[in-house]
């Protein structure tokens, strides 16, 4: 019956953002009653190494929400293109219409709205397909109530939607909640963009929302202009559901500088608008010839795949613990115990598209084995490219191209730099002092040497779509004497020991030090 | 006004006049019926909301091979009075001027739909769309050669505007101008996205295509089956191109075009049909099929109903265009 359209990125927009969400698609999901309807939330530009939004709160999600949202995931490289463009980092036009394009098309209706509503039909027998399904042909929208943040933070169960809509019910009239306020046509009312139901045929035949729109705020001004006057009205939908907002003005949010803040020209987008179509996106809005993962919350999620791909390649520990140590004195001492540091490993990379092709510059062939397994077992299709300039791995695994390092560079999306032992045993002691054999040290200059050129050329070698930097991956640079050479090269935060593994872009370093570094990275010096 | 002001009892009062006078007033149901709801009487007031709704579902709407505007359903009287008032507070901008010259053309006063369109192009003159809103105003007033004047600037500007060549067309036929009529529309008809079945259904039909219109038409059926209409020129195409004819299906709603689609079976008569067109554009819809129905057997009777239809019929109408179409293959 219907789509509802939400958007957003997993980072931290305004107060408590998480419960707001997490009641907000639990309260969605439960005025939802027909088998098409469905929860779109548009992930946009949450970084690669991070999982969607919805996937970080999933835990707090009821079955029912997990099983009606389709979350479309708009990766950064997807985004780089409007970057300059935009003091933003999730973009309202652009996430609705990427939706929009992938909805239903068994649904009627389009249902805009944003992650801290919830929605109460007023007839408490009814569901929110019910009252559309049984709609006139129009534009609807609600006015918004507000719930005071005491309210929805101290007294909402996130996974209790029945019972948070029934305490609306009774907060309402209790605490006089249910306030309209009305706005000058076409907006109808205030915030309006918390509930907007149109048409999909309406949405596909104005085009969507307007994608020049990209520095914030009346987006839903002009969808509501565009709409009245393709429609001649706007029509309210009160007697049949109450809109209510969960306040979040404790801390402002990103893109909130009160009176200083950037927003959208509201004479272009709201009071000069003179068509209800925007015929120069007619052909390109929503991107309909971009691929945009789809990810879902009841099924083949980031979680299973990891534990998909550890189980492939380790067995569970037979002793209670294993010990190492960063002493100091052990810090020429490279050992490190594989099976523990894997799972660190494949938590860097399990958030990437499965099209990923990933570099793995290694020594330890028992790594690179373990890895390329985990890889094919966590449902990556993108090859695991490995150069031919590192010694001493096994050849012909499967899902591994080995090739020079120059031909495989500009094709890989990520870079995985292991410093090891090639000649550590499975069975030895880590971190106990063992000396490094002549070929461990020749076969780590091997790695040092690549890392400094992937270092220095990263910016002009990309693949020939891509625009955004690559994610560099360290295994077993923390605390020994490859820390400093990492760390000089890549930009990454301290991680604690034991997760073995450091990650981050190629260090921006202007000063002399750092063209001296490149240079010598670029010519091998 | 009292609304406004917060009388909410005079208001009741003032909207109970208003629809006891004219029953179908849905914008004053609906308006009352949220100051109902206001009150507490939600459950009375459920029911007003939900009439409100069907009376403006069960209001004409315009072919959708023409500009938006044709669409909308209502009286309209709650935005003429609202973009008034947002004319007089925002000022010089294009939109309030623009919509409340769409509500007041919707409401059929295009004369001062054309004067809110004037306003806005003082802010910004040649603006494409409101040039076009200007167009169609004049159109609506009988004065097609402005109108055409009009549509010709904007399509210099915007030629793919298929909206505009539909509303060239139209002007185009109502001064006789056939040929360029038909090329507007034919140039429409490929501009139409395939998906826009029941567009491309209209603009066929108004050409006389009834290979296509019979085609678009199914199609339109098929997303709107209860389309009583898209069934009557489905039908219509169909005996025009002479293909075998579905059997009919009356629809169980015994409303107009009821009885136009009753006709060919003999369950009403032309007498009847004449009786129950009680407007000008039903007539015109009537004498159509009434025209098809004669072709075959005597094309003069085809001839003389479609005649009517050229000398006295709006020239917005798809039985205008097709009639029109007819009478200059049969020579006449």
């Amino acid at each position: 019956m219907f789509s509802v359209i939400l958007y957003g990125r997993n980072d931290s927009h305004g107060y408590n953002l998480h419960k707001r969400a997490a009641i907000s698609f639990n309260a969605l999901a439960e005025v939802m009653s027909d088998s098409d309807d469905e929860i779109l939330f548009v992930d946009y530009n949450t970084p690669d190494d991070h999982p969607t939004f919805p996937e970080a709160i999933h835990d707090t999600l009821t079955d029912k929400a997990k099983k009606v949202m389709r979350i479309l995931r708009v990766r950064p490289d997807q985004h780089a293109h409007l970057r300059s463009k935009t003091h933003l980092v999730a973009l309202e036009a652009q996430s609705r219409n990427v939706a929009l394009r992938r909805s239903n098309p068994r649904n009627r209706w389009i249902l805009y709205t944003n992650t801290d509503m919830l929605l109460v039909p007023r007839d408490d027998r009814q569901s929110l397909s019910d009252i559309l399904g049984e709609l006139e042909d129009g534009f609807y929208e609600v006015p918004r109530f507000e719930i005071p943040e005491m309210l929805w933070e101290a007294a909402f169960d996130r996974r209790d939607p029945a019972g948070n809509l029934a305490k609306l019910r009774d907060w309402a009239g209790r605490f006089h909640l249910n306030q309209v306020v009305h706005n000058y046509m076409p907006m109808k009312y205030d915030a309006l963009g918390d509930f907007q139901a149109a048409l999909r045929e309406d949405m596909f035949a104005i085009h969507g929302f307007d994608e020049s729109m990209i520095l914030g705020w009346h987006c839903d001004s002009n969808l509501a202009a565009r709409l009245a006057l393709y429609r001649g009205r706007v029509d309210t939908l009160i007697d049949k559901v109450f809109g209510y907002h969960c306040d979040h003005t404790r801390v402002a949010a990103a893109n909130n500088k009160g009176r200083a803040t950037r927003m959208n020209d509201q004479d272009q987008y709201i009071w000069n608008v003179a068509s209800p179509y925007v015929p120069a996106q007619a052909e390109t809005w929503g991107w309909p010839d971009i691929e945009i993962e789809e990810l879902q919350l009841d099924r083949d999620t980031a979680y299973q795949r990891f534990t998909a791909g550890l189980t492939s390649t380790i067995t569970p520990a037979t002793a209670p613990f294993v010990t190492t140590s960063l002493e100091w004195q052990l810090y020429e001492d490279l050992t490190y115990d594989l099976p523990h540091t894997l799972p660190f490993v494949c938590d860097q990379v399990v958030t990437f598209p499965r099209s990923t092709a990933v570099m793995v510059v290694a020594t330890r062939p028992d790594f690179l084995h373990g890895f390329a397994k985990a890889w094919q077992a966590m449902g990556f299709t993108g090859s695991v490219l490995v150069p031919e300039e590192c010694d001493g791995l096994p050849s012909g695994l499967e899902g591994v191209e080995r090739g020079p390092f120059a031909d495989l560079l500009p094709r890989a999306d990520i870079f995985i730099f292991e410093f090891g032992l090639s000649t550590q045993l499975p069975t030895e002691p880590v971190r106990a002092g063992r000396p490094m054999a002549p070929i461990d040290r020749q076969r780590l200059k091997v790695i040092e040497r690549l890392l400094k050129r992937v270092a220095a050329t990263e910016a002009g070698t990309r693949p020939p779509a891509r625009r955004t930097p690559r994610r560099i991956i360290g295994v077993n640079v923390i605390y020994n004497k490859f820390w400093m050479l990492f760390t000089d090269n890549i930009s990454a935060n301290i991680n604690p020991f034991c997760s073995q593994v450091l990650a981050g872009l190629v260090r921006e370093d202007n000063s002399i030090k750092g063209k001296v570094l490149r240079f010598r990275g670029r010519y091998g010096l | 006004m009292r609304m406004r002001s917060g009388d909410i009892e005079g208001a009741i009062e003032e909207f109970d006049k208003a629809i006891a006078h004219l029953p179908t007033f849905a914008d004053a149901v609906v308006a009352r019926a949220e100051l109902l709801d206001s009150q507490g009487k939600w459950e009375f007031a459920c029911g007003e909301y939900e009439r409100a709704r069907r009376l403006w579902a069960e209001m004409p709407a315009g072919a959708p091979d023409r500009r938006y505007l044709f669409r909308h359903r209502g009286h309209l009287a709650f935005e003429i009075e609202a973009y008034h008032l947002v004319r007089s507070n925002v000022r010089n901008k294009i939109l309030p001027q623009l919509a409340h010259g769409n509500a007041l053309f919707s409401r059929g006063r295009p004369k001062e739909a054309l004067d809110s369109y004037e306003r806005a192009l003082l802010l910004k003159p040649d603006l494409p769309d409101v040039l076009a809103l200007k167009g169609e105003a004049l159109s609506a007033m009988g004065r097609y050669q402005e109108a055409i004047e009009a549509f010709d600037k904007v399509l210099a500007s915007v030629p793919t505007d298929a909206e505009t060549l539909n509303a060239r067309g139209i002007a185009l036929m109502a001064l006789g101008k056939q040929a360029q009529a038909n090329a507007d529309w034919r140039r429409q008809l490929e501009l139409l996205p395939t998906g826009q079945s029941a567009a491309r259904a209209c603009v066929a039909m108004r050409q006389a295509n009834y290979e296509v219109a019979f085609k678009e038409f199914g199609l339109a059926l098929a997303k709107e089956p209860a389309n009583a209409y898209w069934q009557l020129y489905r039908m219509t195409a169909d005996r025009l191109i002479g293909a075998s004819l579905d059997p009919i299906t009356l629809p169980a709603r015994r409303h107009w075009p009821f009885s136009l689609l009753a006709l060919p079976t003999g369950q009403v008569t032309e007498q009847a049909v004449l009786a129950q067109a009680d407007t000008p554009n039903r007539r015109a819809e009537a004498l159509f099929q009434l025209g098809v129905l004669a072709l075959a057997g005597n094309p003069t009777a085809a001839r003389g109903y479609w005649s009517e239809i050229a000398e006295r019929g709006a020239p917005m109408l798809i039985e205008y265009a097709a009639a029109r179409n007819e009478l200059a293959r049969l020579g006449s």
